[in-house]
């Protein structure tokens, strides 16, 4: 897969149409979105968008943590987040995995918010960036906790299996490749 | 009508005395001839006493005589001339020949009614004698009719016809007196399976005798198919069973093979050794049709020299192929938005039953891992379960981005059966991108002849560009994504700017639905869109990868718009041959017709926007399959509805096609096709039995008698009498008023008394 390598800070305004994945991630509160921000999310959402929210400070009932679910609720009240069971086809679409850690591994699930079946906002409190950062040197940017080097690289495959989601949905569903997987994760 | 008068007579009383008076007095005459007998018992010689006892007797009647008044009453009789019917069987079982190559059924009815003549005549005087036929209703015939106009009643129904001519017994110069009937006794209705007991008792009820006379003969030579049993429709892509029987007769060793053909195309073929003279064997077939619509598929089994028909050695029949589901095979050669949005919309339509397979990583890539069997969740792609075995089971076969080197992923060896599948009525869409269309890492030259374009052996264009619908995809239904065509194009042209198109050349045939009027390829827009037919199958191709826009980025001002969902369902329904996207059809009305019945077809022709196209001028042809020429041409014009129905003369046995066009003024409004059978034989030639049992148990069930052809004349026929009816006045003649029978009466008296006396009795 061929990505472009920079990162593209938007605004949530119509540019948004030009990216159908987003990457909604930060640190501690934030303000209220605009209204017309909102709903420029939901439309981007409900035709098709992908967003993957991280919660870089690994909060959970404060600091970003509130603030998405806040504005969750208003985006999307009739798909409020929920986790996402390890039998979802994003711990299988590319990689078999169990969990989703990140650079923290507080929270084993990922948290979803689902439009017709689709996972429309994957959110992870581990702060799956964090993990995958990498200074200008090419070294990691931060150290993974508790699990090391190895939860790095169980980061890193989340992130491929949620770019992998966004991508193909649930190919990794179709009848055809059930009995393999199921064989392999015997 | 009489027989003719006669004058009969009969002793009558012409006394005024009641007739209880009148016995009285014959009991008292007893009496007294009883009491002579009492009183001369002890008379001892016998000649005394029995002469005594006669002048008694002789006395008494004599005067019972005079006391009863007997006379002679003559009255002028006739006989009712009853009705005799000749029953001719003319259902189109007559039309077979007696004898092979010789005359028919009919012809030697009427050649033995000659024959009869005389003995019909002589019934005459006693019956009025009447010839008519059933086919299976009753209706007057001749020799000459029956010599000259061939059998052609569809069913032979010998009760019916019975019971019909019983409903004409009114009584009195209606009744009948018996029935000859002439026929083969190939009851194909409430007899076929012989008298039941229902049926017997309404043949004892009829109330007259039937004789029968067996035309044609029982032990013949013949190959038929009969008892077809296949459904009116299929889905394609799934097996269809069709069954038949096999009857030969007087073929006995012989290798009997029968062919399953659709439309000239022989899809399968059964061979029978029949070691019996008489046997039947089941025959069936499966097969799976590829195409949607209607078509007419004809089983045939050999003619043999001297066989007794020849018209049942095939049957044909209509089966009208739908789909289901339309099943989309997608092939994707690497993860995108693109195949991320046609996923999406093809998973959620409940029309498409999609299988897909992607390729997710190449032989070169690094996925870091110590154990990829049981990290990586990939499986092998199954080229050859999918492109081989489960091809023919697919109706569109989508390639996205797909032009793989690596000989893992290669389809070169499959290619063939790829562009076979198209050509044979598959449908193949190849969408394009940094894998596809000239910018493939390999390329597929087989394949590639069923795309409409060639590419043109350059990288792709990354410039962007707006895409533009071009005249000819203001026309198409894969792109009138609006009802106008106004619309549709204004909606193509709102759409969000394009990133890049591969390069190609559109082939000659192929139809330019979208281009990118920014970039010319030999003086001409590059093509966009392209569409065109190969073979009997439809494929098109789309040079770019982000046609996702036109279901995503369209939607960042607000406006909603359905133009990518109606773009891709359009090109599916188009790609199988939906017939609902046709601006014109044709349906064969009904769609298989008896021979020499009139071909009724109804055309329904719509305006681009899909209205009711009134006063279209509609020419329909029909084409004999075997022939492969038209045999007959019908022009109509199209009601208030967009309708109109035409009717063609009946045809030969066979298959033929229905190929409509129609005109709005100057505009076309498109063409339509579909499939009629002229039924090869229908349900009478089918049997080309004799009988004889049948007949035979007819005749005995009724009173009647059971012949078979030749016949010298007419045989002796079990008729009822016509009965007897007094016509004119009666005239009485008194026997009793003469002197003799006083003189009688006085003498005997008179002797008695004389003889009495000298006896010592008085």
């Amino acid at each position: 897969m061929e990505v472009v390598a920079e990162a593209r800070p938007l605004s949530l305004n119509a540019r948004l149409f030009d990216y159908p994945f987003l990457y909604f991630g930060g640190e501690g509160d934030f303000p209220p979105l605009a209204q017309s921000e909102v709903d420029t999310l939901r439309r981007y959402l409900g035709y098709g968008g992908f967003v993957l929210a991280d919660a870089n400070d690994g909060s959970s009932g404060t600091g970003f943590d509130a603030a998405f679910r806040r504005e969750m609720a208003r985006v999307l009240p009739a798909s409020p987040l929920q986790p996402l069971p390890s039998t979802h086809v994003v711990f299988k679409s590319f990689y078999l995995l169990d969990s989703a850690p990140g650079r923290l591994f507080t929270h084993p699930q990922l948290q979803a918010a689902l439009i017709g079946g689709r996972a429309a906002v994957l959110y992870s409190q581990n702060d799956l960036a964090g993990a995958w950062a990498r200074d200008e040197g090419g070294d990691y940017s931060f150290e993974v906790v508790p699990g090391g080097e190895a939860q790095r690289e169980l980061a890193v495959r989340t992130g491929i299996n949620i770019c992998m989601y966004a991508l193909c949905l649930d190919y990794k569903d179709d009848a055809v490749h059930l009995p393999l997987i199921l064989k392999k994760r015997r | 009508m009489t027989a003719g008068d006669s004058t009969a007579w009969k002793l009558v009383s012409l006394s005024p005395l009641p007739g209880w008076a009148l016995g009285l007095l014959v009991g008292a005459v007893v009496l007294g001839v009883f009491l002579a007998a009492v009183g001369l018992r002890r008379e001892p010689s016998v000649g005394r006493r029995l002469l005594l006892l006669a002048l008694r007797t002789v006395a008494g009647a004599a005067a019972l005589f005079l006391l009863i008044e007997p006379g002679v009453r003559t009255l002028q009789v006739a006989r009712v001339k009853n009705r005799m019917a000749v029953l001719v069987d003319r259902s189109a079982s007559m039309g077979l020949p007696v004898t092979p190559g010789g005359g028919t059924r009919s012809a030697a009815v009427a050649e033995s009614l000659l024959r009869m003549a005389p003995g019909l005549k002589a019934l005459e005087e006693r019956f009025n004698v009447e010839l008519l036929g059933f086919d299976p209703a009753l209706l007057p015939v001749s020799e000459t009719v029956l010599r000259t106009v061939p059998a052609q009643g569809v069913r032979t129904d010998l009760l019916g016809a019975l019971r019909a001519l019983r409903a004409t017994d009114t009584g009195g110069s209606k009744k009948l007196s018996g029935v000859l009937l002439f026929s083969d006794g190939a009851d194909n209705a409430e007899l076929q399976g012989g008298v039941s007991a229902r049926a017997r008792a309404e043949l004892l009820a009829l109330g007259f005798p039937v004789s029968t006379v067996q035309v044609g003969d029982p032990t013949l030579l013949d190959v038929a198919l009969e008892n077809l049993k296949v459904d009116d429709f299929a889905f394609v892509r799934n097996a269809v069973g069709v069954e038949v029987e096999l009857r030969v007769r007087g073929l006995p060793g012989k290798d009997v093979p029968v062919v399953l053909e659709r439309e000239g195309q022989v899809l399968g073929t059964k061979t029978v050794h029949v070691t019996g003279a008489d046997e039947t064997t089941p025959v069936s077939f499966t097969f799976t049709p590829d195409q949607t619509g209607r078509f007419v598929y004809t089983l045939s089994a050999p003619v043999f020299p001297g066989e007794a028909v020849t018209e049942n050695n095939t049957r044909s029949f209509v089966l009208k192929v739908i789909r289901d589901r339309v099943r989309v095979l997608l092939v994707v050669g690497r993860p995108s938005w693109d195949e991320r949005f046609l996923r999406g919309l093809l998973r959620q339509d409940a029309n498409v039953d999609l299988v897909s397979f992607y390729i997710l990583r190449t032989s070169s890539d690094d996925t870091q891992t110590r154990n990829p069997e049981r990290e990586l969740s990939l499986i092998p792609f199954p080229m050859e379960e999918i492109f081989d075995a489960k091809l023919s089971t697919f109706d569109v076969v989508v390639f996205q981005n797909f032009g793989h080197a690596d000989q893992q992923l290669s389809i070169a060896q499959y290619e063939r059966k790829l562009e076979q599948y198209v050509a044979n009525g598959g449908a193949l869409v190849a969408i394009g991108g940094d894998r596809a269309l000239g910018d493939a890492r390999t390329s597929y030259p087989i394949l590639d002849r069923a795309l409409p374009v060639d590419p043109v052996g350059q990288t792709a264009s990354v410039a962007p560009y707006r895409v533009h619908l071009t005249a000819e995809g203001q026309r198409h239904p894969v792109t009138s994504v609006l009802p106008t065509a106004a619309a549709s194009l204004a909606a193509w042209d709102e759409l969000p700017a394009g990133s890049g198109v591969n390069l190609v050349r559109a082939k000659p045939g192929a139809t330019v639905l979208l281009d990118n009027p920014s970039l010319l390829l030999d003086g001409k827009p590059a093509p966009v869109l392209a569409l065109w037919e190969h073979g009997r199958g439809r494929a098109m191709a789309l040079m770019t990868d982000d046609s996702w826009t036109w279901a995503f980025t369209v939607h960042r001002t607000g406006d909603p718009t359905r133009l990518y969902d109606r773009f891709w369902g359009n090109a599916l329904r188009w790609l199988v041959r939906d017939p609902d996207l046709t601006t014109l059809q044709v349906s064969a009305d009904p769609p298989s017709v008896e021979p020499g019945t009139p071909v009724g077809a109804v055309v329904t022709a719509r305006e681009v926007d899909y209205q009711p196209a009134v006063g279209a001028e509609v020419t329909v042809e029909l084409s004999s399959v075997r022939q492969h020429r038209v045999v007959a041409t019908v022009r109509a014009t199209t009601g208030p509805d967009g309708m109109v129905r035409v009717s063609f003369p009946g045809q030969p046995a066979g298959a033929y096609r229905l190929h409509a066009t129609a005109k709005s003024g100057e505009r076309v409004l498109g063409e339509g096709e579909d499939a009629v059978a002229v039924r090869t034989v229908g349900p009478e030639l089918t049997d080309a039995t004799v009988r004889a049992d049948l007949l035979a148990e007819l005749a005995r069930d009724t009173g009647g008698k059971a012949y078979h052809l030749p016949l010298q004349g007419l045989p002796e026929l079990p008729l009822l009498d016509p009965p007897v009816v007094e016509v004119g006045r009666s005239k009485d003649r008194p026997l009793w008023d003469r002197w003799e029978w006083l003189l009688l009466l006085a003498t005997a008296l008179g002797l008695e008394w004389v003889l009495r006396r000298r006896y010592g009795y008085i």
